[in-house]
C-alpha cells in the first residue's frame, strides 16, 4: 500500500516537476559538474532552490540509471534527498560526485572494517541518516583548538546561521588575499572526491594530521595495493581522509584548486575579548599558546606591523621559522603556519619575506652586501673572517650589483687595515682613469647615493659585532643590538661592550 | 596615535579610575592631553619603607604601537632608589623593557613601580651611585632616600642635620638640589662633598 503510494507521488512530483522546471530555469542558475565513480564527468545546470532529489533526477536518465539508484555525495558527505542545495555552500563550477548504489560491494566491505566504524555505514544506505544528510561544512561550526574541547553542542542554531563562514583560506591566486574557505575531503589512497566521511571532524587536529578520519571510497578503482600478509589486507581496507580547502570566493579552477588553511582565524562564537584593543569582534586569531590568547584581525596586523618595524620578528629553533610568539609573552607560542601574515598588505609581506630572508643569510654566517639598493646575500666559502689573508676578507657581490668590499668593515675593499674612525668621502673624482668623464645620469645617482651614505655615516654607529648601522634615537647610552641572532650590548659612546663602567661614567651621557 | 592605542588606554584609564587602589589612593592617573598620548601617575611611597608618606609623579608616553610596545614612563619627582635614575627619573625595569607584554595595563605598570619602590634590585641599577651605597651602607641609604622623599615627593620625615649640611653649602653659592646631590653621592661627607663641587 505503502509502495504504491510513493509511486503514485512520485509519478505526479515528477509530473509537477517538468511543468515547473522551465520556469525554475531562470531564477539564478548554478552550472556545477557531476562526477560519476565511473569516471565521467557531466555539466549541469542547477537552480538553487532545488533539492538534491531534484538533483538526482537531472542526473540519473543522462547516466541512463534510475535516481533512486544515486548517492550524491559533497564535501564527504551523502546529501539526503531533502537537502536543498542553497544550504550545501556549492560555488559556480563546484563539483558533486553521483556515485550508483551497490548494496552488495557495500556489504563486503563493511565486515573488514573496524568494529566501531559498522554501525555508522549501516545507517548509510537508510535515508533517514540525519547527520550523515547535512553537508560536513554545516555540522563543523567552530573547531575548536583542543583536542579535548566539546563544541558545537551548546550553539543554537541562529548562531550557527549568523557564522556561515567558518574557515579562511589564503587564496593564493586569483584572490591573491586571506578569504573564507571551504572544507573538502578526497580519499588518501586515490585522490577520489567521492568518498564519505565516517565521522565528522570535530578539532583541527582531525583536519591537518593525517589518517585520523576513515572513509568510505565509492571510486571503482581505488585498489588496495598487493598485500602480503592477512593483517596487512585487513590494513589496506582501512581508508583515510585527506582533508583540504578551498577558496569560497572564486569560481572553483578545478580539483587541484586548493587554499592554505588559516587555521588560528576562528569565528568569535565565544564573545572573547581582544587583548589589545578589548573590543569583541566576531573574526578573532586565536593564538597556539596554552592560554588560547585572542586579538582581533586589526590588532593582529598591528602587533605584526609594531614587530615588522623593529625587525623584532623572532626565529622559532624548533622549526625554523621566521615568527612571532603570542604577544603576552606564553612559551611555546610561535605561530607555525606563516601564511598568516598575509593579513598583512602586499608590501608588508613582502618586507616580512625579506627580512625573513636575510635574517637566514646573516644566521647561515653570510653577508649581506652593503651597496644601497643592493643588498644581495652572500655566503662566502671561507668562513673565517679573523684571517689576515686578503682574499678572504674580500667579497664580491656575484649575481648582485658586482661591488667589491671588505668583509670586516663592509667599506670597499681596501689592501691595508680597515679604519676604525668613519673615512672622509673621497671625491668623485677617478684617480685610476686620469679623465674626467661624466655621464650626467650617473653622476647623479652617484650624488644620490652618497647623500644617503653619508646620512647613514652621520647619523649611525656600526654594532661592534655585526657592524649593522645603529641610529640612537634618545635615551641611555646602552644600546641593545636589534639584529635578530645578534642582541649585543654596547656603549654609544665607547663603541664596545657594555660594562659596568659604562653604567657608572656616561651612562645617560 | 593608532585607533587601537588610543582605545585601549581609554579603557585602561578608566580601570585604573575604577579601581580599590584609588580608593585606598596609593594610585592615581590623570589625562595630560586629550590624545591620550600622555599621561600623569602617581604613586603612593608603600609603607614601612622611606618613601611612605611620599607621592611620586609620573610621565607615561604611549608610543602609537601601544600595547605591542611597552609605555614609556619616568618619575617626575625626583626620586633617590638604585633602579631610578637621581638625574633623569629614568626607570629600570624589566617589564618596562623586554618583558613587557601585551596584556599589561597601566594599572599593573604603576603597581609594579610601586613594588619597585618596596624591593629594590641593585643589581640591576639604574643609578650606579645609589645601588653601590643601598648595598654598602644600607643605613645611610634609607637616611637619603627619606631625605629626598620628604624635601620632593611631601614625605613627613624632618631631617635637621641634613638640612643644616645642604645649608652650609648653599651659603657657599650652590644651587641646592647641586648641593643635595653631591652630599648624598657621598654619603653626607661635606668635606668630599664640597671638593667634588668646586674642583
Amino acid at each position: 500500500m505503502n509502495f504504491f503510494f510513493d509511486v503514485v507521488l512520485n509519478a505526479f512530483i515528477r509530473m509537477l516537476q517538468l511543468f515547473w522546471f522551465g520556469k525554475r530555469r531562470i531564477s539564478n542558475s548554478l552550472s556545477i559538474y557531476v562526477k560519476t565513480n565511473e569516471g565521467n564527468t557531466l555539466c549541469v545546470d542547477l537552480d538553487p532552490k532545488w533539492d538534491i532529489k531534484n538533483v538526482k533526477e537531472v542526473v540519473a536518465p543522462r547516466l541512463g540509471i534510475l535516481p533512486e539508484d544515486l548517492k550524491v555525495i559533497l564535501a564527504g558527505k551523502e546529501l539526503h534527498n531533502s537537502t536543498i542545495i542553497e544550504e550545501c555552500d556549492l560555488g559556480q563550477q563546484s563539483i558533486l560526485h553521483v556515485v550508483r548504489t551497490q548494496p552488495g560491494r557495500n556489504r563486503t566491505r563493511k565486515l573488514n572494517l573496524p568494529q566501531d566504524t559498522i554501525e555508522e555505514l549501516a545507517s548509510e544506505n537508510s535515508d533517514v541518516n540525519e547527520s550523515g544528510s547535512k553537508p560536513m561544512n554545516e555540522t563543523l561550526t567552530d573547531l575548536p583548538l583542543e583536542e579535548a574541547e566539546e563544541s558545537v553542542t551548546t550553539i543554537s542554531e541562529q548562531e550557527q546561521e549568523e557564522n556561515r563562514a567558518h574557515f579562511y583560506v589564503y587564496c593564493s591566486a586569483p584572490c591573491k588575499s586571506v578569504q573564507p574557505g571551504k572544507l573538502r575531503v578526497r580519499c588518501e589512497r586515490c585522490s577520489s572526491g567521492a568518498v564519505t566521511v565516517d565521522r565528522d571532524p570535530q578539532c583541527w587536529p582531525d583536519v591537518l594530521l593525517p589518517q585520523r578520519i576513515t572513509v568510505h571510497c565509492e571510486n571503482d578503482f581505488c585498489l588496495p595495493p598487493l598485500s602480503v600478509t592477512h593483517t596487512e589486507e585487513i590494513e589496506s581496507q582501512i581508508l583515510y581522509a585527506k582533508f583540504y580547502f578551498k577558496c569560497a570566493n572564486h569560481t572553483s579552477l578545478g580539483e587541484t584548486d586548493e587554499s592554505v588553511p588559516l587555521y588560528l582565524i576562528k569565528p568569535n562564537l565565544r564573545k572573547v575579548p581582544c587583548l589589545a584593543c578589548t573590543d569583541i569582534r566576531d573574526t578573532v586569531l586565536v593564538f597556539p599558546c596554552e592560554a588560547g590568547h585572542v586579538t582581533c584581525l586589526d590588532c593582529f596586523c598591528d602587533y605584526c606591523t609594531a614587530r615588522l618595524h623593529d625587525r623584532h620578528f623572532e626565529f622559532d629553533t624548533v622549526h625554523g621559522y621566521y615568527t612571532l610568539p603570542c604577544p603576552t609573552g606564553c612559551p611555546d607560542s610561535y605561530i607555525l603556519e606563516v601564511h598568516h601574515f598575509h593579513l598583512l598588505n602586499a608590501h608588508q609581506y613582502e618586507q616580512y619575506q625579506r627580512f625573513g630572508t636575510e635574517e637566514y643569510v646573516l644566521k647561515a654566517g653570510g653577508l649581506l652586501c652593503p651597496q644601497p639598493d643592493c643588498g644581495m646575500g652572500i655566503i662566502p666559502q671561507s668562513p673565517d673572517t679573523d684571517t689576515t689573508d686578503e682574499e678572504c676578507r674580500k667579497i664580491q657581490c656575484i649575481g648582485g650589483c658586482g661591488y667589491v668590499f671588505c668583509r670586516r668593515c663592509l667599506q670597499g675593499f681596501h689592501v691595508d687595515d680597515c679604519e676604525t674612525q668613519h673615512p672622509v668621502l673621497s671625491s668623485s673624482q677617478n684617480p685610476a682613469t686620469g679623465t674626467y668623464a661624466v655621464d650626467p645620469l650617473k653622476a647623479k645617482d652617484a650624488k644620490w647615493d652618497e647623500a644617503s651614505k653619508k646620512t647613514i655615516k652621520v647619523s649611525t654607529k656600526p654594532c661592534p659585532k655585526c657592524r649593522t648601522p645603529t641610529e640612537r634615537d634618545g635615551g641611555c647610552m646602552h644600546i641593545v643590538c636589534t639584529r635578530a641572532g645578534c642582541g649585543f650590548q654596547w656603549c654609544w659612546v665607547c663603541q664596545t661592550q657594555w660594562t659596568r663602567d659604562c653604567m657608572g661614567n656616561h651612562w645617560f651621557g | 596615535m593608532a585607533n587601537i592605542a588610543a582605545q585601549r588606554i581609554q579603557r585602561e584609564f578608566k580601570e585604573v579610575i575604577k579601581s580599590e587602589e584609588v580608593a585606598k589612593c596609593a594610585i592615581k592617573v590623570e589625562l595630560v592631553n586629550d590624545s591620550f598620548t600622555e599621561l600623569k601617575g602617581e604613586i603612593a611611597g608603600p609603607p614601612d619603607t622611606p618613601y611612605e608618606g611620599g607621592n611620586f609623579v609620573l610621565e607615561i608616553k604611549v608610543p602609537e604601537t601601544y600595547p605591542f610596545n611597552p609605555p614609556k614612563v619616568r618619575f617626575i619627582t625626583k626620586i633617590w632608589h638604585p633602579n631610578i635614575s637621581s638625574v633623569t627619573g629614568a626607570i629600570c625595569l624589566d617589564i618596562l623593557k623586554d618583558q613587557w607584554a601585551a596584556a599589561m595595563t597601566l594599572r599593573t605598570v604603576l603597581l609594579s613601580l610601586q613594588a619597585l619602590l618596596s624591593a629594590a634590585e641593585p643589581d640591576d641599577p639604574q643609578d650606579a651611585v645609589v645601588a653601590k651605597q643601598y648595598k654598602e651602607q644600607p643605613d645611610m641609604f634609607r637616611q637619603t632616600a627619606k631625605h629626598w622623599t620628604s624635601v620632593y615627593a611631601g614625605g613627613p620625615a624632618k631631617m635637621p642635620e641634613l638640612d643644616d649640611k645642604i645649608r652650609r653649602l648653599t651659603d657657599m653659592g650652590v644651587e641646592e638640589h647641586n648641593a643635595r646631590v653631591a652630599l648624598s653621592s657621598y654619603n653626607w661627607d661635606l668635606e668630599r662633598a664640597t671638593e667634588q663641587l668646586f674642583s
